[in-house]
């Protein structure tokens, strides 16, 4: 019977050109990203507005002038644009999308993005998904080899003990920060402390967790109440100015991008063998 | 103009202005549909006329989201301004509405439970579901602590409400700030009402409820009325008061819990449509509560309108918007009712 299964699956025959949506409509910044690099201009017919914004967006300044600019996920507008595909965000809750179906509309959800190999696989996905695998296996490529790079100059490097902190959230076991932070050669202290999500923490175990350094947005305003904080000020990381501020793009990115990020965070954990901010062009 | 014409014509008015707002509402939008197209395709769906002038995308449009959406917002506005009709005879208090009986925050317990459980993101209707539940097990445990000592008063049966709610609101923070933030927004929007992504399943939930809720308090009118005029003078006519009260109280929360399910909060319906229509039908239940009920229903589905069509980057919060003009009001009404006294 498995071997039946399997047969079947293999034999299923991959999506053809004529059957790609041909009018992709997207509603999470990580998929405007993505779609940008996938797709050509003129089939990725909506973005979310976050796609223009330098301070949240990777692709801000790409994205193709034809694609309307949705500042919300308006059923109405989006039925009223006719696309083929409309790709949601793992957190778009169920009943908006029993009704983006029973408007006669196909959604891809994108999810599990919250570990790298999580980012990866929804990539691949969603390659497979517009008809575009291609264009998805070359952005793998590329994030895997920013990835195997940093893993090679950060081999045998000591791993600072690093806390995102979000004024009072951190990050835990089980999302794209803690994620990052391991990527960048670091520790994450959410997961050290049994953390699990994005999750409130108590002034006084972020105190007593004693990181390296603090991971926080940058230009949210987070840097400055940890320096004013009346007990966190005095942890050795931020009197010894281990403050790391990340810019927000990076910080949320959940696409492609994210290996940028990893790259970036390491640039500033390891300045020692990661001097660049950027990972080299000569990459693929 | 005599009592009687007054009335008749704030009937003729509503029945008037509730298919005007109706056809207003399916007609704008993100998409605008002409008026007269819509009602021609309405006529289409009936067999009646030519076919429908719309195309096919505001076909799709008009019917599997804007007419759902509409006659939800019309439910929700009715039934919460009966509700609120009927609690303030029960208390004899102008004050009272659904915010009493401690449904809003049950319900708001069951769905950032729901949320924060990611039902609501893998299961559909999970959320109103979940916030119907909380709603009913609120009722539940004031029902249950009220009677505990015995037959309640109506201040013990208020003040287990606001216990119980106090109860439900602590919990729901503690939810709250566990709950991650890309989910936080999904949270925050239903805490402050509103009708995005709401369809047809969520119109026969809201109308399972609503209309026998509504039909049984309007068929209680005259109880009411009776009980409208102290308890002691009820029973005096042989009104079985404690009865009337709990089969009230239990009517108001089956209607309200729902509601709130499907919308979130959406404060001062209950107080402003009541309040509003006292003065021009009179106190008597028979005239305040249909009569209320299709002005809640006009004003939420008005609300709704402007909630849709104002916030460019955001939908504003249903509930804001009837805060936004119910607060004004009754504290305006209020003030011209202190002047008077």
């Amino acid at each position: 019977m498995g071997a039946l299964l399997l047969a079947l699956l293999l034999a299923a025959p991959a999506m053809t050109a004529a059957e790609a949506p041909l009018r992709v409509a997207s509603l999470n910044l990580t998929a405007d990203e993505l779609l940008v690099e996938m797709l050509p201009a003129d089939r990725l017919v909506a973005v979310t507005r976050w796609a223009d914004d330098a301070d949240m967006s990777n692709v801000a300044g790409r994205v193709p002038a034809t694609a309307v600019r949705l500042p919300r996920a308006d059923l109405e507008r989006i039925i009223a644009l006719r696309p083929d595909l409309v790709v949601v965000s793992e957190y778009t809750d169920a009943d908006f999308l029993r009704l983006v179906e029973k408007s006669g509309l196909r959604y891809h959800r994108m999810s599990d993005l919250d570990t790298l190999p999580g980012i990866r696989a929804a990539i691949v996905d969603l390659g497979r998904a517009v008809g575009t695998p291609d264009a998805a296996a070359r952005l793998m490529a590329r994030f895997d080899a920013v990835l195997a790079e940093l893993a090679r100059r950060l081999e045998g490097d000591p791993r600072p003990r690093v806390l995102y902190w979000g004024d009072p959230h951190t990050a835990g076991a089980g999302t794209a920060i803690g994620s990052l932070v391991e990527a960048a050669g670091a520790t994450n202290v959410g997961r050290e402390l049994g953390l699990r999500g994005i999750v409130p923490i108590a002034g006084e175990k972020a105190f007593a967790a004693d990181p390296d350094a603090f991971l926080v947005a940058q230009g949210s305003g987070t840097s400055v109440a940890l320096r004013q904080h009346p007990l966190l000020s005095r942890t050795r990381a931020v009197r010894e100015g281990h403050v790391v501020e990340m810019p927000n793009r990076l910080l949320v990115a959940l696409s492609d991008r994210a290996a940028d990020a990893a790259w970036w965070l390491a640039s500033r954990l390891h300045p020692a063998r990661v001097s660049e901010a950027a990972p080299p062009p000569n990459l693929p | 103009m005599s009592e009687r014409d007054r009335r008749l014509f704030v009937f003729a008015a509503l029945a008037v202005a509730l298919p005007l707002v109706l056809l207003g509402a399916l007609s704008l939008g993100s998409v605008p549909l002409p008026a007269t197209s819509v009602v021609r395709s309405g006529l289409a769906r009936l067999g009646v006329g030519s076919p429908s002038p719309l195309p096919e995308m505001g076909e799709v449009i008009l019917w599997s989201v804007r007419l759902p959406r509409v006659l939800i917002a019309a439910l929700v506005g009715g039934g919460l301004a009966v509700v609120g009709a009927a609690l303030q005879s029960l208390f004899r208090n102008p004050l009272a509405d659904a915010g009493l009986l401690g449904v809003g925050p049950g319900a708001a317990l069951g769905a950032v439970l729901a949320v924060n459980l990611g039902w609501a993101q893998q299961r559909f209707l999970a959320m109103p579901f979940a916030a119907c539940a909380g709603a009913l097990l609120a009722l539940l445990l004031i029902y249950a602590i009220a009677h505990a000592g015995g037959r309640p008063t109506l201040s013990g049966l208020l003040l287990t409400g606001l216990a119980v709610s106090a109860l439900a609101g602590a919990g729901t923070s503690v939810l709250l700030v566990a709950v991650e933030e890309f989910r936080v927004r999904t949270v925050l929007f239903w805490l402050a009402g509103g009708l995005e992504g709401r369809g047809y399943e969520h119109l026969a939930l809201a109308a399972a409820f609503v209309i026998p809720g509504s039909l049984a308090l309007l068929l209680l009118a005259r109880p009411l009325d009776v009980l409208s005029l102290g308890e002691e003078e009820a029973a005096a006519l042989s009104l079985p008061v404690h009865g009337v009260r709990i089969l009230v109280f239990g009517l108001c929360a089956l209607v309200a819990g729902p509601v709130t399910a499907v919308a979130g909060s959406v404060p001062f319906v209950g107080l402003v449509a009541p309040h509003a229509l006292r003065p021009l039908v009179g106190p008597l239940g028979r005239h305040l509560l249909p009569a209320s009920f299709l002005a809640g229903a006009v004003l939420v589905v008005v609300a709704d309108l402007a909630a849709r069509s104002f916030g460019q980057y955001v939908e504003l919060p249903l509930g804001s918007v009837t805060a936004f003009v119910g607060a004004p009001y009754f504290l305006l009404a209020l003030r011209g009712q202190e002047g008077r006294g």
